[in-house]
């Protein structure tokens, strides 16, 4: 993956520790803004960016990933193993 | 066949109630019935350029794969189509014969694309794009053309001439409209995009329209209707969309535009619930019914009818948004941006400045946004516009470029 930026989670009620976005897959479509908005911003480039990445439970963080046309959105433990997409 | 939740149609709306519905209710049967025979696949990815230029793999299309229908034991009858609807009996039947009795209906077929109707309309080379299918066309047919046809000056049309100039084919664009996107964009806004399209070495003629589509068994050109004749080998129609609602109307189920739905995506009929790009539903913000097809949208009202449907009532209360990009410019609409006399603009940087936003408001209110090279701003301009912000004592401001809008939300 070339052009990934990542982006750690300190939350301590999480078990996901790090948030990765694609932006060679992200196509700015938002639907992740549209289930977090506290936690994605769209860049001047039309790429999602993460500018909480402690503001939303696993869950909606999950169900914001899962909602991303083009799979853009990777999600890791706190011990790196990709937990999405599966 | 029988089950407690039926679901007609298998795209994002459909499969996002399929998956609330198993959430809320761990034992139902769930039946998702599409016309196409793929599961759950990324339609908006057709239209990138990434994907269609074949930069990433083509099994990134595919958003579920067989076995979650199989862990959410979800049954998936694929290449099918609904002939009819029994409201009152509570049962669909099947185009091949079948029968499909429910307990809970849930229409998300979307919406089919209008079909041109002139002379050799028919032959090879002519595409739309709505289906997988339509995209591997276009992707087999254009490795051999070298010059292609767009017609329409919408996402569809912007979108398909960026990849056709991409892909290295002459592209020519056929507009009936005086500029690209009206009346959604003003002039100016359309005047931006054409002339980054010019300098990507797209032409584009406007107030005019294909008549006949030349060539034997595949296209070998376009006639249009100033007589001027066009040599290509593709043509790609983005000319609207068509709702197959007729086998809804027969069963009693109101349609207007869409399928009828209040704020909760039910319509009027016991048990049927309506979604995506096919639904006209009370917009709660926005104080009217709108068919609002795109993605998020879809997804959305997918999850709040899966809800409904297994007894958990809640509203669609959403701004809208969608965006593309191309030709080094990224579009972006946020809410309602349909022209009607009731809206003044705002207007955010110009084209000589290379941004340009227009805000619409309604009284002292934001209702939508178009942005071009300004999709910063839409994550911000949702927010405004959801929370019915006053914003009349900030008119000037928002007329200034620089302003920074989440100043409005502390």
């Amino acid at each position: 993956m070339a052009n990934t930026k990542e982006y750690i989670r300190n939350r301590a009620d999480s078990k996901i520790g790090k948030i990765v976005v694609d932006r060679d897959l992200c196509i700015g479509a938002a639907s992740c803004i549209a289930v977090s908005g506290t936690t994605y911003e769209l860049d001047g480039d039309n790429k999602a960016i993460v500018s909480g990445a402690d503001s939303a439970d696993d869950a909606t963080l999950i169900m914001s990933a899962e909602s991303c046309p083009t799979k853009a959105i990777l999600l890791f433990d706190k011990d790196g193993k990709q937990v999405f997409p599966k | 066949m029988d089950f407690k939740y039926l679901i007609i149609g298998g795209g994002a709306a459909g499969v996002s109630a399929a998956e609330t519905i198993r959430q809320n209710d761990p034992a139902g049967s769930i039946a998702i019935v599409s016309d196409e025979p793929y599961l759950l696949y990324s339609r908006v990815m057709l239209s990138k350029p990434y994907f269609f230029l074949g930069k990433v793999p083509f099994d990134q299309i595919w958003l579920k794969k067989e076995e979650w229908y199989k862990e959410k034991n979800i049954t998936f009858l694929g290449g099918k189509t609904v002939g009819s609807l029994d409201a009152v009996a509570k049962k669909v039947s099947l185009t091949d014969g079948e029968f499909i009795s429910y307990n809970k209906l849930l229409i998300a077929t979307g919406v089919a694309t209008r079909k041109s109707t002139v002379p050799g309309a028919d032959k090879k080379g002519v595409h739309y794009l709505r289906s997988l299918d339509d995209g591997k066309g276009i992707m087999g047919d254009i490795k051999t053309a070298k010059s292609a046809v767009t017609v329409g000056g919408g996402f569809i049309g912007f979108e398909m001439a960026d990849l056709m100039q991409l892909s290295g084919l002459k592209t020519t664009v056929v507009l009936r409209e005086p500029y690209f996107w009206d009346p959604i964009l003003d002039e100016e806004s359309g005047t931006m995009i054409e002339k980054a399209m010019n300098k990507a070495g797209v032409d584009i003629i406007h107030a005019n329209e294909i008549v006949e589509i030349l060539g034997g068994d595949r296209v070998e050109g376009v006639v249009l209707k100033d007589g001027k004749k066009l040599d290509c080998e593709v043509v790609i129609f983005g000319i609207g969309t068509v709702g197959h609602t007729d086998w809804v109307k027969s069963a009693g189920v109101e349609v207007n535009r869409g399928i009828v739905a209040d704020e909760f995506m039910k319509t009027g009929t016991e048990d049927i619930w309506t979604a995506g790009d096919i639904a006209e539903y009370k917009d709660l913000l926005l104080n009217e019914r709108v068919i609002m097809g795109n993605w998020v949208s879809a997804h959305e009202q997918g999850r709040i009818a899966g809800l409904g449907m297994s007894g958990q009532r809640q509203a669609f209360r959403f701004v809208s948004f969608y965006t593309t990009q191309g030709f080094g410019i990224t579009v972006a609409f946020v809410g309602d941006v349909a022209p009607a006399k009731d809206r003044s603009v705002i207007k955010r940087g110009s084209m000589e400045l290379g941004s340009y936003g227009r805000l619409l408001v309604v009284g002292n209110e934001l209702i939508g946004a178009t942005l071009l090279n300004r999709t910063q701003e839409m994550g911000t301009l949702s927010k405004l516009i959801e929370k019915n912000v006053d914003v009349s004592a900030h008119m000037t401001e928002l007329d200034d470029p620089a302003f920074d809008l989440k100043k409005l939300l502390a």
